[in-house]
């Protein structure tokens, strides 16, 4: 009996390491590929953020200039689809800090 | 072919830095989910126990049980402490080990941290059983079933990855046969202690 219970101990210190080698894996390949559900909701969090900070100064930069010639809008929106490039991006950079 | 190898290293250097600072924080998550897993076959081991459903391989289950527990334990432990290192949340000791200190989803945390205390007492318990008097431990261990529950409703409340299929899959497949037997022994009267005159039972195996 005392030969199988060391058996069955070490059958589970095995399973517990296989679990934890398993979900490690898992949770790193999942981040590696950028599908990390915590630094996906991050972007997208920040890409928010961002492209609702570039319409609002995009419609300053209108009403402001509003006489001006319509390369100046261009400008400013060519500046907030680079940002939400930007943003988009960081949803598969793994970089990204944790939410 | 040097094009080649060098995209390699540079996806290697790349996913090597992207890990890097969120090393604690995986670890923390993988040994959480071993934790779940553990936890939930010991539950379904014990009540095979308690609830007599199985004849015969008493002092294997038993052994099992104790085993699972204890892993069940330290994976918690490292769940717990791999968090300090965490550089996102920095988390102090009292974050991890008191109830409602954290900051960070403080019902979740707390109900994570209250498991783990209820897990760890009516878990150790078993070794001072005899000084608590059988009958009474035996009462007082039901309750770590609560405390798994409460383990189980922290991992799908704050959980990370409780959304994600992967999880939920394996969560189902632990849990459910777990809350099964649950039902099924409560359900059931409560086990008598069975009469002398059946087989012998080892001496290690009355406490239970």
């Amino acid at each position: 009996m005392r030969r199988r219970a060391r058996r069955i101990r070490r059958a589970v210190a095995g399973l517990a390491a296989a679990l934890f080698a398993i979900a490690f894996l898992a949770i790193y390949v999942q981040l590696a590929s950028g599908h990390d559900p915590a630094l996906v909701a991050n972007a997208a969090r920040r890409a928010a953020a961002e492209s609702s900070t570039a319409a609002e100064s995009s419609s300053g930069s209108e009403s402001s200039t509003a006489t001006e010639s319509s390369g100046g809008s261009e400008s400013s929106s060519e500046s907030s689809s680079s940002a939400g490039e930007e943003s988009s991006s960081g949803a598969s950079a793994v970089t990204t800090s944790q939410s | 072919m040097v094009c080649v190898q060098a995209m390699h290293t540079t996806n290697a250097n790349i996913l090597a830095t992207a890990v890097g600072p969120h090393l604690f924080w995986m670890t923390s998550r993988a040994a959480g989910v071993a934790a779940l897993v553990l936890s939930s076959l010991a539950v379904c081991v014990g009540l095979l126990i308690g609830g007599h459903l199985v004849r015969g391989h008493r002092p294997e289950l038993r052994v099992a049980h104790e085993a699972l527990s204890l892993a069940t334990l330290a994976t918690l432990a490292v769940h717990g402490l791999t968090l300090l290192g965490d550089g996102y949340l920095h988390p102090s000791l009292g974050d991890i080990a008191i109830p409602f200190l954290s900051g960070y989803k403080t019902l979740w945390t707390s109900m994570g941290i209250v498991a783990f205390w209820a897990l760890l007492a009516l878990g150790l318990s078993y070794y001072a059983r005899n000084r608590i008097g059988v009958q009474r431990w035996r009462k007082l261990h039901r309750f770590a079933a609560l405390a798994w529950i409460l383990g189980i409703a922290h991992s799908l409340g704050q959980g990370t990855d409780a959304g994600q299929t992967w999880f939920l899959a394996m969560l189902a497949i632990v849990v459910v046969p777990a809350v099964g037997l649950l039902l099924l022994r409560h359900r059931r009267p409560a086990a008598t202690p069975r009469p002398a005159s059946s087989a012998p039972v080892p001496q290690a195996s009355v406490a239970r």
